[in-house]
């Protein structure tokens, strides 16, 4: 007996249903690229449609939250309670107030031999705290309040790193401690560079500090993804076929398709500059967009680096329907900053006659 | 038997999946084009990969081919200025008819002085060197392609040159509350010809390589009309009270990419005019 | 594991610097030297609105001489959001500044540590009084909506 080529086709259609997100309401179990059940997912009521009938995912969109990607060491669940949530929102907002009170109009001049901030901040202070906006909320996906972005593995973690990527930073390490870090722009992290922004481009994780804004424009052939910073917009090609593998462009090569109501973003061809966590060039990230209501994307991405990372991790973020404009981030063109840097080293060589 | 029966019809299956999904990579042009919608929401399909075919990048106005960009005094005539010998024939540039209606820029007298010393002064002083963002409408006369993505939502421009972007705002938000430089853009349709208001620029971006340049009161309106699925018909008006007399008007036609497999590649060329410009940083600086 | 400990653990993670890549951008460190700090008092001469970072322009009296210096702010985008322009600090406000000369001396030019008017209140906070940001979270909060904008004037 012939199966008819519908069956044939069945099977192609059913593997689309099984990788389609369904909404949960309970905690998620691990194994999140194993599909979540066979559940229907049930076309969310009111999502708005493009002309083709696919969800719309037009619009400007934020993705800052206070979640951070990893789970924190000393905290178990993916879900938080309401009050626990609402302390760590409550901390943000208290510090934020708290910074932007007023300053003694008397104040000298900060200690000589820097203030002793640490981080970002660079032992100098930084800048006021009035220039930042990190987001004020916890990721909230599917009702659930998330104490990490990374839902797979279960403790909300990277996977610890291959040998291969042990070895690879080691090297890197020791080729650092043989050169300055000022001594030629190449040395420069990219953000510094004006290259990239220092927040990955994908996946679409939030840098936590500003201008996490993002804008989708979507047709039948190509759904754009603006990031404001550096105004690099990523074209999905849907449909497409990745580019030859020499062809290596600085947020990696983008195709996509439709699994039913959601759109799946496969991207290859990272640059080995590009190193998000620690890739290489071997880096593949998927990622799903799903309409979840007139005000949320639920965006979902794992990574995928079998030369770097032990397994792969999987993460979700809420993107929110932002109702402000997206301004040009036109970086290299007020860059200052690089030549500061590297004028300062040779400014500072020729002082103190130490190689920095 | 009867098993391999099934598996062949399955793979059968997959394999007329696997060709329809990269189908797209396969059409030949006419296929393409006549899959290509005619509207969207109602207006003509902007969507594409366009690009100019003109030397207006080189100068605006008409001119003939020499020899190079920049000059320096020769024992007869001018010759090429050092920096740029040894390009040889790959610097000259090309001869064009120009994009200025009329052949002529209404420039106020101090402006067209400056006119004069930014062509002088064209290595110092052009921002494409610095792979500075364009500006409006340079960028669309840049000899590389763009890209138009037209939805029922949206008009969004992204660029190769630079990675250049420009969204073309459907609502007027008011005035721009900053300058930039590719300015706020607001556009509407006026039957099919889609007007594009642009504002808020800086006076940082010239208009070719020749020194045409502008001010920060720049206002450019911009009108695409299509002329059939392969050709836009583009024409800016440009206004600048503090450079010049009068408005004034470029235009010219854009063509379509009719390539199925046409993308738009990445010129991320900051990345290349770091030693020209930070090269007297480095600790060691190249001999 | 107490409730306190789960609250630190993610506010130590929400609220400081995460990622390896995150640190790199803010060349704070790599910019500016600790053994250079400055206090700034003078009025400012021009607001340059530029990514990556804003360049506020002051004018400072220095043994009687006028000197200019300039001085390191944050993206403009953000203050934009919230409906702060260029010409909402005019030029001519005088202005406090602290924080740290570039490691090269032969500018004079500081990271914004921190920067006020003359009565100590933070420069950029916005009509609304907190300069909160909005991520448009939960669309049933109240709280303020950004301030209106100014028109962009100046032109």
């Amino acid at each position: 007996m012939r199966i008819p080529i519908a069956l044939g086709l069945a099977i192609v259609g059913s593997v689309g249903l099984i990788a389609q997100q369904a909404p949960a309401s309970a905690p998620r179990s691990a194994g999140a690229t194993a599909g979540q059940g066979r559940s229907s997912a049930a076309k969310p009521a009111g999502v708005a449609r493009a002309a083709d009938g696919k969800p719309d995912l037009q619009g400007v969109w934020t993705n800052a939250t206070i979640t951070p990607l990893e789970r924190p060491q000393n905290v178990k669940d993916l879900v938080l309670t309401e009050e626990a949530a609402a302390r760590m929102e409550k901390a943000v907002t208290d510090r934020r107030d708290r910074l932007n009170e007023p300053s003694d109009p008397n104040r000298t001049a900060p200690p000589q031999g820097g203030d002793g901030s640490t981080g970002a901040a660079g032992n100098v202070g930084g800048y006021n705290n009035f220039w930042l906006d990190p987001g004020e909320r916890v990721a909230i996906v599917d009702g659930q309040r998330r104490s990490s972005l990374i839902i797979d593995p279960p403790d909300g973690r990277i996977p610890a790193l291959t040998q291969e990527a042990r070895t690879r930073q080691q090297a890197r390490a020791k080729m650092a401690m043989g050169r300055g870090q000022y001594d030629h722009p190449e040395y420069r992290p990219l953000a510094e560079r004006c290259l990239l922004s220092f927040g990955p481009t994908t996946p679409l994780v939030p840098n936590y500090f500003y201008n996490n804004n993002l804008q989708i424009v979507q047709t039948p052939d190509h759904v754009m993804i603006l990031m404001e910073m550096v105004h690099d917009a990523r074209v999905v090609r849907i449909g497409g076929k990745h580019l030859p593998k020499h062809i290596r462009p600085w947020m990696g090569d983008s195709i996509g398709h439709w699994e039913g109501d959601t759109l799946v973003v496969d991207t290859t061809n990272f640059p080995p500059q590009q190193n998000f966590r620690g890739a290489s060039e071997n880096l593949h990230v998927v990622e799903r967009f799903r309409r979840a209501d007139d005000k949320t994307i639920n965006y979902r991405f794992t990574v995928d680096d079998p030369t770097t990372f032990t397994a792969p991790f999987t993460g979700e973020i809420p993107f929110r329907a932002m109702e402000e404009l997206i301004y040009e981030y036109a970086c290299h063109e007020g860059n200052y900053a690089l030549g500061n840097v590297l004028s300062g080293a040779r400014n500072e060589e020729k002082r103190l006659g130490s190689k920095q | 038997m009867h098993t391999t029966r099934i598996l062949r019809d399955i793979s059968i299956a997959f394999a007329t999946a696997a060709v329809v999904a990269t189908g797209f990579w396969m059409t030949s042009p006419v296929e393409s084009q006549a899959a290509r919608p005619a509207r969207i929401a109602g207006k003509p399909n902007l969507n594409g990969i366009w690009q100019a075919l003109n030397t207006a990048n080189y100068d605006i106005l008409s001119h003939q081919a020499k020899a190079a960009l920049a000059f320096r005094p020769g024992p007869v005539v001018p010759v090429p200025a050092a920096p740029v010998l040894a390009f040889g024939a790959v610097g000259a540039v090309p001869a064009g008819n120009g994009i200025v209606e009329g052949d002529e820029i209404p420039y106020l007298p101090e402006a067209a002085k400056k006119q004069q010393e930014n062509q002088a002064n064209w290595l110092d002083r052009d921002p494409e060197i610095k792979c500075y963002l364009p500006g409006v409408p340079r960028a669309n006369y840049m000899p590389m392609p763009f890209q138009i993505l037209h939805s029922d939502k949206a008009v969004f421009i992204a660029y190769e040159y630079a990675g250049a972007v420009r969204n073309i705002l459907l609502k007027d938000p008011g005035p721009a509350p900053v300058d930039s430089w590719m300015g706020q853009s607001v556009g509407a349709w006026e039957g099919d010809t889609f007007v594009v208001t642009v504002t808020g620029f800086n006076d940082q971006s010239w208009f070719d390589r020749a020194g045409n340049h502008h001010s920060d009161k720049l206002k450019v309106v911009e009108r695409y009309t299509p002329q059939g699925p392969d050709h836009l018909w583009y024409e800016a008006t440009i206004e600048d009270p503090a450079t010049f007399s009068k408005p004034w008007k470029m235009r010219f036609p854009l063509y379509r990419h009719i390539n199925p497999d046409a993308r738009l590649n990445q010129f991320k060329c900051v990345e290349f005019v770091e030693e020209l410009m930070y090269g007297k940083l480095r600790k060691t600086p190249v001999q | 594991m107490t409730k306190r400990n789960i609250l630190a653990g993610l506010l130590l993670a929400a609220v400081f610097v995460t990622g390896r890549s995150v640190i790199a951008h803010h060349a704070f460190g790599a910019e500016f030297d600790p053994n250079a700090p400055i206090r700034l008092q003078g009025k400012v001469v021009r607001l340059e609105w530029v990514n990556p970072h804003t360049w506020i322009h002051i004018e400072t009296i220095k043994d009687g001489k006028p000197e200019i210096w300039m001085v390191e702010g944050g993206t403009p985008n953000t203050l934009l959001r919230r409906g702060i322009t260029r010409d909402t600090v005019a030029v001519g406000t005088e202005v406090i500044v602290d924080g740290y000369q570039t490691k090269d001396h032969s500018l004079k030019r500081a990271n914004g540590r921190d920067v006020t008017f003359a009565d100590g209140r933070k420069l950029f906070m916005g009509s609304s009084g907190t300069g909160a940001p909005k991520d448009g979270s939960d669309p049933t909060e109240g709280g303020t909506k950004p301030a209106p904008k100014k028109p962009g004037g100046g032109k």
